[in-house]
């Protein structure tokens, strides 16, 4: 139980660096970070006592596996992640090119 | 020295690119080629295969680059693998239904079996790396025009 919390303060840790910080890069890692929380609960989730890799060999009779389907689902996540991530990252430097900053406090523009 | 070496980095980097770059792109074509017997498959093969390219380019520069894989091959191999996908997923209605296995399974365990899997597997190869390839080059090359403010 403890580690599904420890997972909930890394989530919490993303959350925070977006919430809190003024530099648009900082934002783009916190948005990782938070992401990879995600990742890593789902992972645990799959996680059985005692179990071994979901990986067919012909040498050894497989008994006790843990669930493959959560570890497809991270799969097809991470894709999508490093998409958004280069989507962020697009607009992070088209932001940089117009205003000159990072600091989302100076970008004066968007306001009116 | 020759000309092509003016660029890019330092002589100690090159000679190591030059003796890793084709072992690293061998390792990403055996990921994707044993994806179906073993862990790894047409994401990370295409993965691997995208940064032994982004390696030549950080260590010589973009025109070294660009003339072992130019930006509109890429584009082509990226939609090259689209279709493919598609194509082999479209072919299952000669059998019946869609992602139809229509070709024999072979034997278990061996690298000539599953039938499509290892056709999805090349597919998605070819469109993860050429699509990494160009989001690196669209990220790290590209300028934008640039713009008045107000």
């Amino acid at each position: 139980m403890i580690i599904y919390l420890l997972c909930l303060v890394l989530f919490l840790c993303g959350v925070y660096c977006v919430l809190r910080k003024r530099n648009i890069i900082k934002i783009i890692i916190g948005i990782i970070i938070s992401e990879y929380a995600v990742h890593l609960f789902l992972i645990l989730l799959a996680y059985r006592l005692g179990g071994r890799s979901p990986i067919f060999s012909p040498d050894r009779e497989i008994t006790n596996m843990v669930d493959p389907l959560p570890h497809a689902l991270v799969l097809t996540a991470i894709v999508i992640g490093l998409a958004s991530t280069a989507l962020l990252v697009g607009i992070a430097m088209r932001i940089y090119e117009k205003y000159g900053t990072f600091d989302i406090t100076r970008i004066r523009e968007l306001k009116r | 020295m020759s000309k092509e070496h003016d660029k890019g980095m330092s002589v100690i980097v090159k000679t190591i690119t030059r003796l890793t770059v084709g072992l690293i792109l061998l390792y990403g074509i055996y990921i994707v080629l044993h994806g179906h017997v073993s862990p790894g498959g047409g994401f990370a093969g295409g993965i691997i295969i995208a940064l032994s390219f982004i390696h030549i380019m950080l260590a010589y520069g973009k025109e070294v680059a660009f003339k072992k894989l130019s930006k509109s091959v890429a584009s082509f191999f990226e939609s090259i693998g689209a279709i493919l996908f598609l194509v082999v997923a479209l072919l299952g209605f000669t059998g019946g239904y869609f992602f139809l296995n229509f070709i024999s399974k072979g034997e278990p365990f061996r690298l000539f079996s599953g039938g499509i899997i290892p056709i999805c597997n090349i597919a998605i190869a070819l469109k993860v790396g050429a699509g990494l390839f160009a989001i690196f080059v669209a990220l790290v090359l590209l300028k934008f025009e640039p713009e008045k403010k107000g």
